[in-house]
């Protein structure tokens, strides 16, 4: 009995130790600038919300936030489209060289991104889409869509054959099948893909650094890192800058972790 | 006739439709990029010119004769193990304990699992912050006594590559933490009763049941962390962007550096080669692993 509330003290302290880098921030960005004497770890008297709004506004947030929410819900709303089509195709038509595609996505597991970003602006630019949304897009969307091509053909594989067979026998074509018959089924896995996605495209930095350079196109992990370069000893603005980044995928976490813990395991555990 | 779902058109149309959107996007902007940074890697191009020169394997010579290209692979290796030993090594221990444990299990998986979904960019400034010469680190060394101990973090050419390692580890453990739990759940309970009406201590069961069963699991957790830590750029270029000097220099910063700032575009193209040959070869064991667990 001693040793589970041993067992309890010691996750206790670890547990505390992961939040403290994310609470000490969050109590930063509250503290007016008087209280930064304190040492860290003191949680703010005088709430304030006055760096948030400084950096919200002054700092082109706002901006960031925008642009870094358009593409992240297009990047999921696509994949789950895409993605869910292909791996329909891949489990339930015949076709020639079917072998050979699913070589072909395979391969995408095994690419890189840092690996590939030099001629990924070259093409990028040639197409025009440099400092657009639509490039960014493009570019998260293919880097990643074989992931989520395996996520759902392994989910469609459960579905059973004699469900699609009616379906064909009772006269619906197959995007007939596909919107009615299988995807309602595979409810979880779009769930995950969004999740995913959402969360990946949020979060990058290299492909928005390479392929956004003018200012109002940025995204917040661009924002983030210029004002981290120029206001180095701005610790309120930049732990707000950090919050403001953190608090959709905290709280998209916090509501769906299950998903998100199934999702995340998912390539790993089968 | 085209909306008849039995006709052969249909038949033929149809696969080409439901892979089109998905198929073109990845074949332009992934495949091809691909291939194109093999091809570049043997060209002079700069990246901005029209006129590009194919120099056979000159940049490669170039690559295996460069002192940098090998201090940051040596890097990104030592980088790559100490997150490994962390992730691996204490994500299973963390793991077991948590299996144990029933009480407040989900607000402790909770916070060790949420820094997961916290972009490496933010972490990146998080860790910058607490690692500054007075930041809450050093505080913390000082107000237990430790002050010996503080130092310029990320400005310390002996130290900066593993506090980076270390920041990195804070926020990609929760993952080995939950997959190792998914492989708890799935041993076998009775191994535990029947090394109990044998005696055995809980260390014991651990050494003598818990690790043999999870295995395959420690291999999953094992390879993912290595081609993901192989990965990384953001942090260490928001953070020191490989310095002081090169003492934190990775592949992906030593990369960048040399293919997008300083227009070195055949190098760098070669280096990003080296780059996904090392990646490539470490996602080819963890698919043949995860294909062997699934037989």
């Amino acid at each position: 009995m001693a040793n589970r509330w041993v067992l309890l003290f010691v996750l206790g302290v670890i547990a505390v130790l992961m939040a403290a880098p994310l609470v000490l921030t969050l109590f930063t960005s509250l503290k007016p600038t008087t209280e930064l004497v304190n040492p860290a770890w003191y949680p703010p008297i005088d709430l304030t919300f006055e760096h948030y709004i400084r950096v919200w506004t002054e700092g082109g947030f706002s901006r960031y936030f925008v642009n870094t929410l358009i593409i992240s819900v297009v990047d999921a709303i696509v994949m789950i489209l895409i993605a869910s089509l292909a791996a329909y195709a891949m489990v339930f038509m015949q076709f020639p060289g079917k072998m050979l595609l699913q070589l072909l996505f395979v391969l995408g597991l095994m690419i890189p991104v840092t690996a590939v970003v030099l001629p990924l602006f070259q093409i990028v630019r040639s197409f025009g889409l440099l400092n657009t949304h639509l490039g960014v897009i493009f570019a998260d969307l293919a880097l990643a869509v074989s992931v989520f091509v395996f996520m759902f053909t392994s989910y469609f594989a459960g579905v059973p054959k004699a469900l699609h067979e009616a379906a064909r026998i009772d006269g619906a074509t197959e995007f007939q099948i596909y919107r009615r018959v299988v995807m309602p089924i595979a409810t979880p896995a779009v769930v995950t893909t969004a999740l995913l996605e959402f969360l990946w495209s949020w979060n990058d930095l290299l492909l928005r650094l390479l392929l956004m350079t003018r200012d109002e196109m940025r995204t917040l992990s661009v924002g983030l890192l210029n004002f981290q370069g120029t206001m180095t000893r701005d610790v309120t603005g930049l732990s707000s800058g950090t919050v403001i980044m953190a608090i959709p995928v905290v709280l998209l976490f916090l509501v769906f972790q299950r998903s998100f813990v199934r999702g995340m395991t998912a390539g790993a555990v089968k | 006739m085209f909306l008849d779902p039995n006709s052969k058109w249909a038949a033929r149309l149809n696969p080409v439709l439901f892979l089109l959107p998905a198929l073109s996007i990845y074949i332009i902007f992934a495949i091809y990029p691909t291939v194109s940074v093999v091809e570049y890697s043997f060209t002079d191009w700069d990246g901005i010119s029209p006129e590009r020169n194919y120099i056979g394997l000159e940049n490669y010579r170039k690559m295996f004769s460069d002192k940098i290209f090998w201090e940051a692979f040596r890097n990104t290796f030592v980088w790559s193990g100490v997150i490994l030993v962390i992730n691996v090594g204490l994500g299973l221990v963390i793991a077991a304990m948590l299996a144990r444990v029933w009480k407040a299990r989900l607000l402790i998986q909770t916070c060790i699992v949420l820094p997961v979904v916290i972009s490496p960019m933010a972490v990146a400034t998080i860790w910058r912050w607490m690692y500054q010469p007075n930041g809450v680190i050093n505080q913390l060394l000082e107000g237990i006594g430790l002050g010996a101990l503080a130092r310029p973090w990320l400005g310390d050419p002996n130290v900066v590559l593993y506090a980076l390692a270390f920041a990195h580890s804070w926020s990609t453990i929760g993952l080995s933490v939950i997959i190792f739990l998914a492989g708890l759940q799935a041993v076998d309970e009775d191994l535990y009763e029947a090394s109990k009406v044998d005696g055995a201590t809980p260390l014991q069961q651990f050494r003598y049941v818990t690790m043999p069963a999870l295995r395959p699991v420690t291999a999953v957790v094992f390879i993912l962390t290595l081609t993901q830590s192989f990965k990384v750029f953001d942090i260490v270029w928001a953070t020191t962007q490989g310095g002081p000097i090169r003492f934190s220099e990775i592949l992906s910063t030593y990369m960048y550096k040399r293919g997008a700032l300083e227009n070195q575009y055949g190098y760098g193209s070669a280096i990003g080669v080296a780059l996904l040959v090392i990646v490539s070869v470490a996602t080819i064991i963890y698919l043949q692993i995860q294909n062997r667990k699934e037989q």
